[in-house]
C-alpha cells in the first residue's frame, strides 16, 4: 500500500528547513519507489474542525485563553519559530495523510501533536534521498513483517 | 516452538550494568531505549556513589531505528565524560542499537585517548541473560582496559564469584571468601563494592592465580585471563557454605597456591571448633525439627542450588528431593554441574533439572512425596506453592521480596551458621 512522507527543505535537495519555518511541504509518495509528488503550501488559517483540538493544548483550559492563543500574532513567536500550538495545528492538518515528516528541527510540541495523529516524526539534517532511502527501507520492512537484525 | 520463560528469574544482558554498578565509581553508558534502565533497576542497593537514575542513556527512539543512534552515542559519551565524575566509562548497549546494526565498539574507540577509560560491552537481550552480560564486562574490563603485566605479585589471589546484585547476598559473600582466602595467608583482591574499584582493576594482571568460585559464570572470562596474562585459575564450582564444603575449599585453595598443609589445617580447626560448638549447643532443635523437614528442594541459580544442596545434605543430613536450576545455564556445562549433584556424602546423590518454567517446576514440588512438609529453598515465587503444601519455606535467590539484605552472607563457617539460623527461624515460627 502506497503511502506519503512530508518532507521540510527549501531547495528540493536538502532536508534543511525546521519544522517551524516550512511554509511549503515537499510531499513524497512511495509505492514500490519514492516519487516526488506535490508541494503543499501551509496557509495561515485553521480549518474549522481543528478548534476542539487546540482547546485540549491550551495548558489553562480556559475559554479566553484558547482563542487569544489562536489568535494571530499571540504567543511566544514571529510566526516563523515557535508560534504556540496554532502553528503547529494548521501545518499538521496540511499533512495530516502522510505516514510521516522530516524536517531539519521539530519542537516537542509539535513531535507531541503529530504523535497524537501516530504520524511519525523524523527530525534529521541529510539529503532528502537519504532520508527517502531509508524511511523507505525501514517502512518495507516493517509492512513486509521483517526483522531488522543486520549481520556484522 | 518458542521457549516458555513463566516467572522470569533474570534479566536482559543489559542488567550487567548493575555489574558496572557495583564497581566503585564505575559508570554504565547505556545505549538504548528509554526505560530499558529503569526497568532493570531495582531497589537492591545504588552504588554508593551513583544513582541508576543517573545513568546516561542515549534514550534512542524510532529516528535512530532509521537513521542510525550512534552521533547521539557519541554525544552522550562526550557529555557523560564531561559533567560526571567517574573512574570508569562502560558503554553498554541494548537490544535496539544492536538490531539496526550501529556500530557503537567504533565510536567507543574514538575515545581511546580520553582522560578517563571508556570500554565497551555488547549486552543486547537477545545474546542472552544478565549472567552472561556479567560476563561480557568483565570480558570488555580485560580486553580493553588492562594489559599483561611482568609484575606479579606474590600471594595475591583474584576471587571471582557470582553476578552482583543479581545475587542479593554478592557483597558479602565477596568479603567472607576474601576473609578467608587471607587467613591463608594470601592476599585477595575484587573489584567490586566498597573501597575495591579501579585500583583493584588495575591489580588484576599482577596476580599469582585467579580463584573462581561458581558453577559457570565467569569460566570464560578466567579462561580469557590466563591467555592474556599467563594467570593460572583454580575454578572451583560450589560457593562453599557451612563447615563441610568451606574446608574442603580451603584445602583445595592452599593446595593450589602451595600453602603448607598444617597452615591450612590449622586454620580449618579454628574454624570447625566454633562451628561445632555452635551446632552442639542447639543439636536438641534439630533433632526435633528433623522431624518437620526431611527432604527438601532448591530452586535457584546454578550457584545456590549447588552449594545449598551440598550444604543441607552434607551438613545438615536432610535429603534432596528435586532440585531445580532456573538460571539458563548454557547447555556446554550442564553435565558437568550435574555430575557435582551426584558428590554428596555418606552416597547421598541429588536429582537435578535445568528449567526455566516455573509452572513445570511447581507441579513437580506439588506432585513430589516429601514423606511430610517440604522444605523449599528459593526464589520469592515459590512461597504460595510451599505454603500450600503446609511446608517451609526460605526465599534466597531471585528475585527475593521479604527480605532486605545489606552486607549479609552465606559463605563459609559463618555464611553456614547464618543460613541454619533463617532455615530453623521459619521453621520454628510455624509454631508461634
Amino acid at each position: 500500500m502506497s503511502y506519503k512522507i512530508a518532507i521540510g527543505s527549501s531547495d528540493g535537495i536538502n532536508v534543511d528547513l525546521k519544522f517551524g519555518e516550512t511554509k511549503e511541504f515537499l510531499i513524497y509518495e512511495v509505492d514500490e519507489n519514492a516519487k516526488f509528488l506535490e508541494k503543499r503550501a501551509v496557509y495561515g488559517e485553521l480549518p474549522e474542525n481543528t478548534l476542539s483540538f487546540t482547546e485540549g493544548i491550551c495548558s489553562t483550559g480556559d475559554k479566553d485563553c484558547t482563542s487569544s492563543c489562536i489568535s494571530e500574532g499571540s504567543g511566544c513567536g514571529d510566526g516563523n519559530g515557535c508560534s504556540g500550538p496554532k502553528d503547529a495545528v494548521v501545518k499538521i492538518s496540511v499533512i495530516s495523510d502522510c505516514r510521516c515528516v522530516v524536517c531539519k528541527k521539530i519542537g516537542f510540541q509539535a513531535q507531541k501533536q503529530f504523535e497524537k495523529k501516530a504520524i511519525s516524526v523524523f527530525d534529521v539534517e541529510c539529503s532528502i534521498s537519504e532520508a527517502l532511502e531509508k524511511i523507505t527501507y525501514y517502512y518495507g520492512k516493517i509492512d513486509r513483517h521483517e526483522t531488522f537484525r543486520k549481520e556484522k | 516452538m518458542a521457549k516458555l520463560l513463566d516467572k522470569q528469574r533474570y534479566k536482559c544482558a543489559l542488567g550487567a550494568m548493575q555489574t558496572v554498578q557495583a564497581i566503585e565509581r564505575a559508570l554504565p553508558i547505556l545505549h538504548s531505549g528509554p526505560g530499558c534502565a529503569q526497568k532493570l533497576s531495582e531497589s537492591v542497593g545504588s552504588s554508593g556513589y551513583f544513582s541508576p537514575n543517573i545513568f546516561p542513556c542515549t534514550s534512542i527512539n524510532e529516528k535512530d531505528v532509521v537513521f542510525g543512534g550512534v552521533k547521539k552515542l557519541d554525544s552522550t559519551i562526550e557529555n557523560a565524560l564531561k559533567v560526571i565524575d567517574a573512574d570508569l566509562y562502560v558503554v553498554l548497549t541494548g537490544c535496539i542499537p544492536e538490531i539496526v546494526g550501529d556500530d557503537s565498539g567504533e565510536v567507543v574507540s574514538r575515545y581511546e585517548d580520553a582522560e578517563k577509560p571508556v570500554i565497551y560491552a555488547p549486552t543486547a537481550g537477545f545474546k542472552g541473560n544478565n549472567y552472561k552480560g556479567h560476563e561480557q564486562v568483565i570480558d570488555a574490563i580485560i580486553d580493553q582496559y588492562l594489559s599483561k603485566s611482568d609484575k606479579k605479585q606474590k600471594g595475591l589471589v583474584n576471587i571471582w564469584a557470582d553476578v552482583p546484585y543479581q545475587d542479593l547476598f554478592w557483597l558479602g559473600n565477596l568479603r567472607e571468601l576474601e576473609k578467608l582466602v587471607s587467613e591463608l595467608g594470601l592476599i585477595p583482591n575484587t573489584i567490586f563494592g566498597f573501597k575495591r574499584g579501579i585500583e583493584n582493576i588495575r591489580k588484576i594482571p599482577e596476580a599469582e592465580f585467579n580463584l573462581l568460585v561458581s558453577p559457570w559464570v565467569g569460566l570464560g572470562n578466567v579462561k580469557k585471563m590466563e591467555r592474556k596474562f599467563g594467570t593460572p585459575y583454580l575454578h572451583y564450582p560450589t560457593l562453599p557454605i557451612g563447615a563441610a564444603e568451606t574446608s574442603k575449599f580451603l584445602r583445595e585453595v592452599g593446595k593450589f597456591a602451595g600453602v603448607a598443609e598444617e597452615k591450612v589445617e590449622e586454620v580449618i580447626k579454628k574454624h570447625e571448633d566454633y562451628y561445632y560448638y555452635l551446632i552442639e549447643r542447639y543439636a536438641d532443635l534439630f533433632l526435633e525439627n528433623r522431624v518437620i523437614n526431611k527432604q527438601f528442594t532448591v530452586v535457584a541459580d546454578a550457584q545456590y542450588t549447588l552449594s545449598i544442596t551440598k550444604f543441607l545434605a552434607n551438613d545438615l543430613g536432610l535429603i534432596p528431593a528435586k532440585q531445580f536450576i532456573v538460571d539458563d545455564t548454557p547447555a556446554s556445562y550442564r553435565d558437568k554441574i550435574k555430575e557435582e549433584f551426584k558428590n554428596l556424602n555418606y552416597g547421598v546423590e541429588a536429582e537435578v533439572s535445568f528449567d526455566t518454567d516455573g509452572y513445570k517446576i511447581h507441579e513437580e514440588i506439588k506432585n513430589h512425596d516429601y514423606h511430610g512438609y517440604p522444605l523449599v529453598l528459593g526464589g520469592y515465587y515459590e512461597k504460595e506453592v510451599t505454603e500450600n503444601l503446609k511446608g517451609n519455606f526460605l526465599n534466597i535467590a531471585y528475585p527475593v521480596q521479604d527480605k532486605v539484605v545489606f552486607d549479609d552472607s552465606y559463605v563459609g563457617y559463618t555464611g553456614g551458621i547464618r543460613l541454619i539460623e533463617d532455615i530453623y527461624t521459619v521453621a520454628v515460627s510455624r509454631f508461634n
